[in-house]
């Protein structure tokens, strides 16, 4: 009796460990989002931006801006030039961004027509970036722990596999009630965002239509956000990208912002 | 010939009419709506009307509720902040409410700057608490003029939340959530409900609910004292049935061609009931006349000698009447051409009901028989009339200097006639409206607005020092001399405070930096911190349009003449920067709207002054007696306009209309009297005797038509509108003018020229 017990048991244990094999952990939204943030990053890399805004009566403003990054995972600097407008050429901003737990940007300015660097303060991620329809949050700088993620359904865009992933702020007073991210199963990247404002209606849509990959890292080179409830939109190009040529630590200080391109 | 037998067909007019009368009716009923929205009222492609619209939807330009709130100390305590903020969540919330429209102490842009740093933020994220808390809030507000005496007044008693609303979305049931809301909130604070909205939704409101009201008691007086006159209830029944029955299918033919009831719309019964009782009176005094000089004859008969003395007058009185309606449709505002050819259609109903309904009615329900007076009083009647006619015929010098004197004295007078595009100007001194209004207006800025927009082909015009230098110049200029001129508000007011705090708020540097790079990074320093939407409510993307923003404490059109004056100094100023000025704005509409419409009236009135002249040549083929016709017209235009220049009475949509009555009635008076005085003379009476007759004849149906009129639209003395009351009076004074010029001036001139005799020259 005991014998049969023994391999009753064992037959048991055996199967379900076999069976924990076959049916495999499914991936869940949470996994998805953080392999997204995870996802392979240059150290460092500069480029032009192109930021178009197109207002609801269709009139473009095109501002040109170089920019450098760096990232060492404690702290992410970037240092952005103006080239255009004629008129702004050479204001510059300095963004340092911590991976600290509620530690806030540190963010400079510099006017050249003032000739000096100001500190500006920025109260919290929900700013608009640059008076796009941007926020610092939407550009990929929110930690996958800020909300709960779903995943909601899979689905194919423009012929693209995504997974649809729905986030929900645990911060009830955060500026969206909710995203839904449509996420590139292949190379982990971002293809469409929806944004829904406090009241849970549609505010806007990010549309990614450009990818590419460059050295080792796949990165958004054309993207579009519309906010549908100001009927007004932002096109970021991004052009002219290099990574990872070892910029130093020095090009991001308040010296080289005044010193400009 | 028609027989009698066959003259008595007529009746059955009286069944159709009252089918015509009751499908119109339902009508009416069905189709029939009112038109509120004060924008449709406008000439959509008129260039001053087009240049508004897109400006308005260029800048996000509209007409905001304002809510005040009334502390008894300060506004600064945590009670009423919490208000401020709850108020402003409440707000948000209602569906006629866009969000983003929202101005409050709780959603305000605070640009600030310490040593160091600059920042677009809340004055407060959470309602402060503590004493310091609250001591810094005040500090911030109180150092911020873009917020000080905008959003809290000087005084810091009164906190102000501006709700910006589209223009057709304000109604009623909104206006009573707003009071209730207000209600709520009340307590120790007060809370005052006032803007634009409410007054125009109001108006619009409130004056055809007010003619609902009264429009029966004038008839009601109209009928009684028209009994009174005519002494036949028969008589006053069938003369009031014309003038109902030509409303009803005046109304009916608006449902039927879809046009919608507009607030001008609700004159028309008052033209009608005024001018469609003549026809009724004039025919009656006839039958009663032709009566008494055959005792013995059958009624048939009797209303048919009547209808073939009268209907030459009747159709010429109403012909020339409606001709003056139909040339209002030369003005560009469509509801006054709509009142115009549908006044004129009324005016032709009338004309074809007095003809056909009145003695069909008179066939049925029969004549009265002529009661018999005391011999004594039959022949004097109207002695007193006869003797003031003659009196002015005979002594010609007097009567003639005495109304030249009046005529000079009442162009005296219209040389002080004011145009007033108020809505706030049409309510009651002590109505709640007008009290909230001018609390608003002692606080703060003003509870209208104009809006000066400046525009230049070329892009960055508004990034130059020179050009935003002259902005703040015209702002300060305008403030300083006008004291209509509360408050102003445009880019440069964020240049000058962006430049202030970026020199650690000294007040020396809040002007405008002579730096176009500077004022360009400034800018874009704003659109990175702050929220860009506000910039483009004072100017464009590409900087080549600018709004500026007055505030102003009045309403009327003599404020806002005024400030535009000051502003109108400064055009060449920005000309030489390619700047051109222009204005927008519901206020500013407005303006233009009533110089619009009473320059269309006044088109209407020359033109159908000479198509009447005309037409009155051609009834008496006789130039002289046109000429003499119009007397009674241009008098009673010129004393009606100049009294109300010295009575204070301004020129409004509605006022201007009544001058149409003046025409109508002056017509039609002087009409009956020549019309009579020609056949007098032609049954060979001398001059004299046919003056007397015709004054106890016409005279007599013309004064009792004036006090028919005259008593009925007194009763809108009464009303609670004001507007309505200056109607009432307006009308009356036209009546009693028409009849005094008919009876004086032009009788006087009819004796001299000798018009008709064979010794009257032709002119």
């Amino acid at each position: 009796m005991k014998r049969i017990q023994k391999i009753m048991t064992t037959v048991a244990t055996a199967c379900l460990m076999v069976g924990n094999v076959l049916a495999q952990e499914p991936i869940n939204g949470l996994t998805i989002i953080e392999n997204v943030y995870n996802r392979a990053q240059p150290q460092d890399q500069q480029g032009v931006l192109t930021m178009s805004l197109i207002n609801s009566r269709n009139e473009e403003r095109v501002r040109e801006i170089r920019q450098f990054i760096k990232d060492d995972q404690t702290v992410k600097k970037k240092i952005m030039f103006f080239l255009s407008p004629a008129d702004v050429r050479n204001t510059s901003f300095m963004n340092w961004s911590y991976s600290e737990d509620g530690r806030e940007d540190d963010q400079w300015i510099y006017l050249p027509a003032l000739k000096r660097t100001k500190r500006i303060s920025s109260e919290g991620k929900s700013d608009y970036f640059m008076g796009s329809d941007f926020t610092y949050d939407d550009l990929g700088d929110r930690r996958p722990a800020e909300d709960v993620h779903k995943l909601v359904r899979e689905e194919s865009i423009n012929g693209i596999a995504c997974y649809v992933v729905e986030s929900t702020p645990r911060d009830d007073e955060y500026m969206y009630s909710k995203t839904i991210t449509w996420i590139d199963k292949e190379k982990w990247i971002g293809v469409k965002k929806e944004f829904y404002d406090e009241d849970g209606h549609h505010l806007k849509t990010l549309t990614v239509t450009e990818s590419k990959k460059i050295g080792n890292y796949w990165m958004i080179t054309h993207s579009e956000m519309h906010n549908l409830q100001k009927s007004h939109r932002t096109r970021m190009l991004l052009k002219d990208i290099t990574v990872d040529q070892g910029i130093s630590d020095s090009q991001f200080s308040e010296r080289m912002m005044m010193r400009g391109l | 010939m028609i027989s009698d037998k066959g003259f008595a067909k007529i009746r059955v007019i009286l069944p159709l009419v009252l089918v015509l009368s009751i499908l119109s009716i339902q009508l009416v009923k069905k189709n029939s709506r009112m038109e509120t929205d004060l924008d449709k009222y406008m000439p959509q492609n008129h260039p001053a009307f087009q240049f508004s619209d897109s400006a308005e939807a260029r800048f996000n330009i509209r007409d905001g509720v304002l809510l005040a709130i009334e502390s008894d100390s300060s506004i600064y305590s945590t009670a009423t902040i919490q208000k401020i903020k709850d108020l402003s969540k409440r707000l948000a919330q209602m569906d006629e409410i866009d969000p983003s429209g929202i101005s409050s102490l709780a959603d305000a842009d605070n640009i600030v700057g310490s040593d160091g740093t600059l920042d677009v933020k809340p004055f407060f994220r959470r309602v402060p608490t503590s004493q310091e808390e609250i001591a810094a809030l005040r500090e911030a507000v109180r150092s911020n003029d873009m917020v000080a005496g905008r959003l809290v007044s000087e005084d810091e008693t009164t906190a102000l939340i501006v709700a910006e609303i589209d223009d057709d979305l304000f109604s009623q049931e909104f206006y009573q959530e707003l009071l209730a809301l207000a209600n709520e909130f009340s307590g120790p604070e007060k809370i005052h409900v006032a803007g634009r909205p409410i007054v125009e939704g109001s108006m619009a409101y409130l004056a055809p609910k007010d003619m609902k009201k009264m429009v029966p008691i004038v008839i009601l007086v109209i009928v009684l004292v028209l009994w009174f006159f005519l002494r036949s209830i028969r008589a006053t029944v069938a003369t009031m049935l014309v003038v109902l029955v030509s409303t009803v299918w005046t109304f009916g033919l608006m449902a039927i061609v879809g046009i919608p009831i507009y607030a001008v719309s609700t004159m028309i019964p008052v033209m009608l009931i005024a001018i469609g009782v003549a026809d009724g009176i004039h025919i009656f005094h006839h039958l009663k006349q032709v009566q008494k000089s055959n005792p013995q004859t059958e009624k048939t008969s009797v209303i048919r000698t009547t209808i073939k003395d009268m209907w030459r007058p009747v159709v010429v009185t109403s012909v020339t009447t409606a001709v003056g309606f139909i040339s209002l449709v030369t003005s560009e505002v469509y509801p006054i051409k709509y009142f115009g050819l549908f006044t004129a259609f009324g005016v032709m109903v009338a004309m074809t009901l007095s003809l056909l309904l009145i003695p069909a009615f008179s066939m049925v329900f029969g004549i009265s028989p002529i009661r018999q007076k005391k011999s004594g009083r039959n022949q004097p009647a109207m002695s007193w009339l006869v003797s003031f006619s003659e009196g002015a015929n005979r002594r010609p010098v007097l009567s003639l200097g005495l109304t030249t004197v009046f005529i000079l004295f009442s162009l005296w007078g219209i040389s002080k006639v004011w145009i007033n595009s108020s809505f706030l100007d049409n309510f009651e001194k002590s109505s709640a409206i007008v009290q909230t209004d001018s609390f608003v207006n002692s606080k703060f800025g003003g509870t209208s607005t104009i809006n000066v927009i400046l525009d230049a082909k070329s892009p960055d015009t508004f990034k130059k020092p020179e050009v935003l230098t002259l902005m703040s110049e015209l702002q300060n200029t305008t403030v300083s001399q006008s004291p209509w001129v509360g408050n102003s508000f445009s880019l440069a007011d964020y240049i000058r405070r962006m430049n202030r705090v970026m020199h650690s708020d000294s007040a020396k540097y809040d002007i405008i930096p002579n730096d176009q790079n500077l004022i360009a990074q400034y800018l874009l320093l704003y659109e990175m911190s702050g929220d860009p939407e506000n910039l483009w409510k004072v100017v464009d993307g590409s900087f080549s349009t600018a709004n500026v923003t007055l505030q102003l404490k009045s309403d009327n059109s003599k404020a806002s003449n005024e400030a535009l004056a000051i502003i109108e100094k400064y055009r060449n100023k920005f000309n030489e920067h390619g700047i051109h000025i222009a204005y927008a704005g519901s206020g500013y509409k407005a303006l233009i709207f009533t110089e619009l419409i009473l320059e269309g009236q006044i088109k209407s009135l020359l033109l159908s002054f000479i198509i009447v002249a005309l037409l009155l040549g051609l009834m008496f083929k006789n130039v002289q007696a046109g000429l003499i016709g119009t007397i009674p017209i241009v008098f009673t235009a010129i004393v009606s306009f100049g009294l109300m220049g010295w009575f204070n009475i301004a020129l409004s949509t509605t006022t201007a209309l009544i001058s149409s009555i003046a025409m109508g009635i002056g017509v039609d008076y002087a009409v009956h009297f020549l019309e009579r005085y020609r056949s007098e003379i032609r049954e060979g009476r001398s001059p004299e005797k046919a003056g007397i007759l015709t004054i106890q004849h016409s005279g007599k149906a013309i004064f009792g038509n004036a006090l028919v009129v005259i008593l009925g639209f007194l009763v809108l003395l009464f009303s609670v509108f004001p507007p309505n009351r200056t109607l009432g009076i307006l009308v009356s004074l036209n009546m009693f003018l028409s009849f005094l010029g008919t009876v004086s001036v032009m009788y006087l001139l009819i004796r001299k020229t000798k018009l008709f005799t064979s010794k009257g020259g032709r002119l």
